[in-house]
């Protein structure tokens, strides 16, 4: 197996006295789509948030193509290359649709050709933000704010993305609207690594994925493993 | 009817200034939620080194002003590394008393250097013209006119460059904004330096109308709070706007009612205001 492009080791991430993640192992490589599934409060949001900086682990490393980012600010994170679509979405909801995708290109604002290029690409991808291009963030609907917060982390031209529960709160048509604009970003040679409840969704697009409960992780395997594996079945796919 | 017009353009001249220093105060509430009580002292520091700089250094007018944006906003960014900085993650408490005791130590301190005197400031705009049996001094004019530019400025690099975007980013949600990469420490200095820069320009603009003394900024602060409140926190239309209507609403009462209510009607419209619309008048958007 080739060197992974993000690998956590051992991370724990303390809140007070609740320790929210426990020395936790997870890797992912180059152009995969990793899924981590997990119910609400496992963690899921908190392993993101460690990735990129949002949060400090108390243990444990995290190396990005081999180097140690779990110190970097939030800001110089992204700009190796990691970009994160946040639960909660995190958008400038008075700002346009235009404006939240050309922040989203804040990184590269030396190289303003290549982020209209890239803004074409995201119109492409989701064509209904470039009807909406001038309107305010805060008066899309869910879906599409979602499909925003994809745009905008996209905008970073990231060689990996963190979705957090792109699928949480949205219509079933809207799910796998975005679930296969997931796998559109990935042919185009991004790593995707994806936390969600929904593991019946999610396990269509990723090859492999991790199950995290209280903190830790509790199933790792490829996509096989994990449909197959009862507690999964039982916890995350409803059978 | 000529009395009108003449409190009318004195109601604008004030409501200039008290704008600029609505729109400090407006900017660093949007942006760090810090309730800044030191921008009046601030806007006394702006003053005094306007004064300084005419009057021991023989500067002209304008340089004074420039040098005093300069020191105000080095004033204003340094109040953000050495104190508020440092408050990050406390309560809001922890920032509204520390910027009241910013304010007194400041005030302190313009008192050690001057004295409790009240300071003269001279300004070659002495000058008095004559428009419709208006009489408007020069100095007023200038008021007016320099705070529309700076106004104009401010919504421009607010609205048309990548420094004031990312401050924009930033006032409506720090996490977006980290996360699309923006340095959030340093739009926060930069929000500081360029609310010192305003209330530099503020100072300077009203100190050769009114004396200068260390507690200048005082009333100044709270009616500006008054503005703020009343033009939605965070809001720069509103801040712009509220302290046209502020000043205005005050110059009025006190030619046609007393000069006595004038001093009420700040007051009692934030206490009015706090109860009918907490959210006030305007929408935010910064």
């Amino acid at each position: 197996m080739p060197e992974p492009m993000l690998e956590l080791k051992g991370v724990s991430v303390q809140f007070g006295t609740f320790l929210a993640l426990r020395q936790v192992s997870v890797s992912v490589a180059e152009g995969e789509i990793v899924v981590l599934l997990g119910a609400n409060g496992a963690g899921k949001s908190t392993l993101f948030r460690a990735v990129s900086g949002l949060e400090r682990p108390s243990e444990g490393t995290i190396h990005f193509d081999g180097q140690d980012i779990s110190r970097l600010a939030a800001h110089r994170i992204v700009r190796e290359g990691v970009a994160h679509a946040p639960e909660g979405k995190h958008l400038f909801t008075e700002a346009s649709v235009r404006k939240n995708l050309l922040l989203g290109a804040y990184v590269r604002r030396k190289d303003p050709a290549g982020v209209q290029e890239s803004m074409e690409e995201v119109f492409d991808l989701f064509p209904m933000l470039r009807a909406k291009a001038g309107d305010a963030a805060g008066t899309l609907s869910g879906g599409q704010q979602q499909m925003l917060s994809i745009g905008r982390a996209l905008m970073a031209r990231p060689r990996l993305l963190l979705l957090d529960e792109p699928s949480l709160g949205l219509a079933p048509l809207v799910v796998e609207e975005v679930f296969e604009s997931i796998l559109e970003i990935n042919r185009r040679g991004t790593a995707v690594f994806l936390a969600e409840q929904n593991a019946h969704a999610a396990l269509k697009v990723a090859k492999r994925g991790y199950v995290i409960e209280s903190g830790s992780v509790a199933i790792e395997g490829d996509r096989d493993t994990l449909v197959d594996n009862p507690e999964v079945r039982r916890a995350y796919i409803g059978v | 009817m000529t009395l009108f017009l003449q409190q009318f353009v004195n109601g604008i001249a004030l409501g200039s200034v008290y704008s600029l220093v609505a729109l400090g105060l407006t900017l660093v509430y949007g942006v760090l939620k810090v309730p800044n009580f030191a921008h009046g002292a601030l806007y006394m520091a702006g003053a005094y080194v306007s004064y300084v700089m005419l009057t021991s250094f023989g500067a002209s007018y304008i340089v004074a002003m420039a040098v005093s944006v300069v020191v105000l906003a080095v004033l204003g960014g340094s109040m953000e590394w050495l104190v508020f900085r440092r408050l990050e993650g406390k309560t809001p408490v922890h920032s509204m008393i520390a910027a009241l005791g910013l304010l007194f130590f400041m005030e302190g301190t313009a008192d050690v250097i001057w004295g409790p005197t009240f300071r003269q400031v001279p300004t070659p705009f002495d000058g008095v013209v004559t428009l419709l049996g208006v009489n408007i001094t020069e100095q007023r004019i200038l008021v007016i006119v320099a705070a529309v530019v700076t106004m104009v400025g401010l919504y421009l690099l607010l609205k048309r460059t990548l420094v004031g975007m990312s401050i924009e980013a930033m006032a409506q949600d720090r996490e977006g904004a980290l996360l699309v990469g923006i340095d959030t420490r340093r739009v926060a200095l930069l929000t500081f330096a360029i609310s010192g820069a305003l209330a530099a320009v503020a100072g300077s603009l009203i100190a050769p109308l009114l004396l200068v003394f260390p507690n200048m900024g005082e009333l100044i602060i709270l009616k500006a709070f008054v503005i703020v409140i009343l033009g939605g926190m965070g809001s720069v239309p509103g801040a712009i706007l509220g302290g046209y209507l502020l000043a205005l609403a005050e110059t009025m009462a006190g030619t046609y009612v007393s000069f006595a209510f004038s001093e009420l009607i700040a007051f009692g419209l934030l206490v009015l205001v706090l109860v009918i619309r907490p959210t006030g008048l305007f929408q935010k958007g910064v």
